[in-house]
């Protein structure tokens, strides 16, 4: 059996634990050398028709842990700037015999697309301001290792959260294994109805973040003062930057979180980011675990396979 | 040849009729409605309406044709016999072509082209464009083209954003008496988005149009058009605040019309699902809420006529990511039966009612010599017969158009156009004469 990893919406909370299981043994097998599970009969073809150094660093990685070979695909280099639609940018890859597609794309709903017309499993690596999975799953991984679990947690996730597929993908994710989201930020920033979205929208930073347990900052685009739904960057930081004084505000083991690129200084302050509570870098490490788990769960492993 | 459509329910707003009786066809003429004397002469066909509606021929004010420049999505050919098939006689066909129809040149290619005996049989009236190339900058060539045959001016899907250009081209319109046809929008506001802003364009990270686009466009055309005394149609509301706007202007005096799709009051923004561009057309489908007082303004009479905004594309330009994707779907042949299926089954319009904002209201919007079973009123017979129970599924492959992008596949409907007279008869569904329903042939 295969699946889709196209958003986390559309997991169950059984996926999502079978998600995250495989990836805390994955994870534990590569820190102590021992072997992992291989998938060496399969190709994987890297699609990133925008831009990403983390991410498609993390999925290279996840792919030459597990033995998996990946055919790369820049967007700038191939047919679709000969004007090729995406449908038959991926039908031909479907006939090229390749196996599964990661696919990141500046436009929301492309990996659904994707999946229409290929035969195998398709994995959402960021699409538009739609859903972000493996960068929720990572971050669920992460909070996973220092409150050990996530249900019952207070999460505030502050910032740009219209645009930010990071945003939604980790709300759906939270609030179905029983955490409560807040979304914190300026009317601005925030969906106009939100009523579909499993967060509450705070204003307010200090009402925002009154007690949490994690906050999760996400990455403002400059292009967001071009388009004036922000006045500066400083306002921004005045308003809503996560600090070591208003880091008070949260609960006292309070973990910070950021999904980067970071804008230091503007989102969060260098102390907070480098500071103990500070999970940044566990994040981008998880990156690679819950993508291993992820490729290794649409291609049909299971938990039982792995702890075997 | 005389055709006799024989013990249907005839309905003709024009007339005021609703009664029991058939409607004798002698040549391309309606020579009696009611009580029909044959006299001596036999008629050459008897179609047995029994339950079944006899209407004016149908009229669209809004049909995209897409010739010239978009042949692989629609031609006049298959346009208008997809029109034929949806039970029209009249359809006006948007200017939103390549190259724009903005000169009289189009507009005799248009009329010849829809003239042509490989075309559906149906009368096509132009609408031009109301500013050259669209571009919203200088006026078109208003007056030739109006003499060539336009019915109507508009800029379609590139609404002119400066008000003080829209309100010169309403001044010159009242001048040829031409009215103005006008889609609704601040793009500003609209800003790139791709479905109504809402709950679900959040959920999905889709950018959203507001309502409000639609609606201050609405004010400010009302308000003009108020003010010059231009004829304005405002094209497909969408919103609850629009009904309200257009309520507003007609109690202001103002000279206003508009219509509505039926993908407006059938369908909400939930159908988009995951990305599923069938769904996404322009205005976006909105809520419920817009539904039910678009529901109210339909029925009070607010909303005057329906209109199909036919808007065929090819399956490669709509199998693309959801914000590439074209707006707008295929509509010609799903009208009717959605109509009658979402309205007059649900009482909100009675069958004179529907088949008034079928016919008869944007007949009269736009001056055509349409909507009417009276002998003489329209050049040449149009009628249209209709079974308002019969049940079906809409199969969008069993469809004249070249486009199949109907957010109705599959869809279970309740009334469907059997029978379409322009002049002669230029429809008849197979389901006449070989299955359901009988036509006597005299010897």
């Amino acid at each position: 059996m295969t699946n889709n990893l196209l958003g986390i919406r559309q997991l169950d909370i059984d996926q999502i634990e079978t998600l995250l299981a495989i990836a805390a043994d994955f994870k534990v097998r590569i820190i102590e050398g021992r072997p992992v599970p291989k998938i060496t009969d399969k190709v994987v073809g890297m699609l990133f028709f925008e831009d990403s150094t983390r991410t498609r660093v993390s999925f290279e990685q996840a792919a030459h842990y597990l033995g998996l070979k990946t055919a790369n695909f820049a967007a700038g280099a191939s047919s679709m700037s000969k004007g090729e639609t995406l449908k038959d940018t991926i039908l031909t890859l479907r006939y090229e015999r390749l196996d599964g597609l990661v696919i990141r794309h500046r436009m929301s709903g492309a990996p659904n697309l994707a999946a229409r017309f290929f035969a195998g499993p398709v994995l959402n690596a960021g699409d538009g301001m739609h859903e972000h999975p493996t960068q929720a799953l990572g971050d669920a991984l992460t909070i996973l290792e220092r409150k050990e679990k996530i249900e019952g947690l207070r999460v505030a996730i502050v910032g740009d959260v219209e645009h930010s597929r990071v945003a939604r993908s980790n709300a759906w994710l939270l609030t179905k294994l029983g955490a409560s989201v807040n979304f914190v930020g300026p009317r601005t920033l925030m969906p106009p109805n939100s009523s579909l979205l499993p967060g509450r929208v705070y204003h307010d930073l200090e009402a925002g973040i009154d007690g949490a347990d994690v906050i999760i900052c996400l990455r403002l685009q400059r292009e967001r003062m071009a388009e004036g739904l922000l006045s500066s960057s400083g306002e921004y930081a005045a308003m809503y930057q996560i600090n070591q004084r208003n880091l008070a505000w949260a609960a006292p083991d309070c973990l910070v979180m950021h999904p980067g690129p970071i804008n230091r200084g503007i989102e969060v302050d260098d102390f907070t980011a480098d500071g103990d509570q500070s999970a940044i870098t566990a994040q981008i490490e998880n990156g690679i675990f819950v993508r291993m788990a992820s490729l290794y769960w649409v291609f049909g492993g299971t938990v039982a396979e792995v702890m075997a | 040849m005389r055709t006799l459509l024989q013990n249907g329910r005839i309905l003709d707003p024009a007339q005021n009729m609703d009664r029991i009786g058939s409607v004798l066809i002698e040549n391309d003429q309606v020579v009696q409605v009611g009580d029909v004397e044959l006299g001596n002469v036999p008629a050459d066909e008897i179609y047995d309406c029994t339950g079944l509606w006899i209407a004016p021929g149908l009229v669209d004010p809004h049909v995209h044709l897409r010739e010239p420049g978009s042949t692989h999505k629609e031609d006049i050919a298959t346009g208008t016999q997809a029109a034929a098939a949806g039970g029209y006689t009249t359809i006006c066909c948007m200017p939103n072509t390549n190259p724009p129809l903005d000169n009289p040149a189009l507009v005799d290619f248009i009329l010849d082209r829809s003239a042509s005996p490989d075309a559906g049989g149906v009368f096509v009236a132009p609408v031009g464009a109301l500013t050259r190339g669209m571009k919203g900058e200088t006026l078109a060539d208003l007056a030739a083209m109006k003499r060539a045959g336009i019915v109507a001016a508009s800029d379609e899907e590139f609404p002119i954003q400066n008000a003080n250009i829209m309100m010169r081209a309403m001044e010159f319109c009242v001048q040829l008496d031409l009215p103005i046809m006008a889609h609704c929008e601040d793009t500003n506001l609209s800003n790139r988005g791709s479905m109504n802003e809402g709950a679900m364009s959040a959920m999905l990270g889709l950018r959203g149009i507001p309502r409000s686009s639609e609606e201050i466009a609405i004010v400010r055309n009302g308000l003009l058009a108020l003010h010059t005394g231009c004829r304005l149609h405002i094209m497909r509301v969408s919103t609850w605040g629009a009904v309200e706007m257009v309520r507003q202007l007609k109690f202001l005096g103002a000279p206003v019309t508009c219509e509505i799709c039926p993908m407006h009051f059938a369908l909400t923004e939930d159908m988009i699902g995951d990305f599923d561009t069938r769904y996404k057309t322009l205005p976006p489908l909105r809520t419920q809420i817009d539904i039910d007082l678009l529901l109210q303004g339909i029925n009070d009479g607010t909303i005057d006529c329906i209109a199909s905004d036919h808007s065929p594309h090819a399956s490669y330009e709509v199998d693309v990511p959801f914000e590439e994707a074209p707006f707008g779907t295929a509509q010609l042949e799903s009208s009717v039966a959605v109509t009658l299926t979402y309205l007059t089954h649900k009482g909100i319009l009675s069958p004179l009612e529907t088949i008034r904002k079928l016919s008869t209201a944007p007949a009269s919007i736009l001056r055509l010599e349409a909507g009417s079973l009276k002998p003489g009123d329209t050049p040449v017979a149009q009628v249209t017969v209709i079974d308002p129970n019969l049940e079906w599924t809409f199969d969008r492959d069993k469809t004249f158009s070249k486009s199949k992008n109907t957010p109705f596949h599959d869809f279970r409907l309740k009334g469907k156009s059997l029978l379409t007279f322009c002049g002669g008869e230029i429809y008849r569904d197979s389901m006449f004469g070989a299955d359901r329903y009988q036509i006597v042939t005299s010897a």
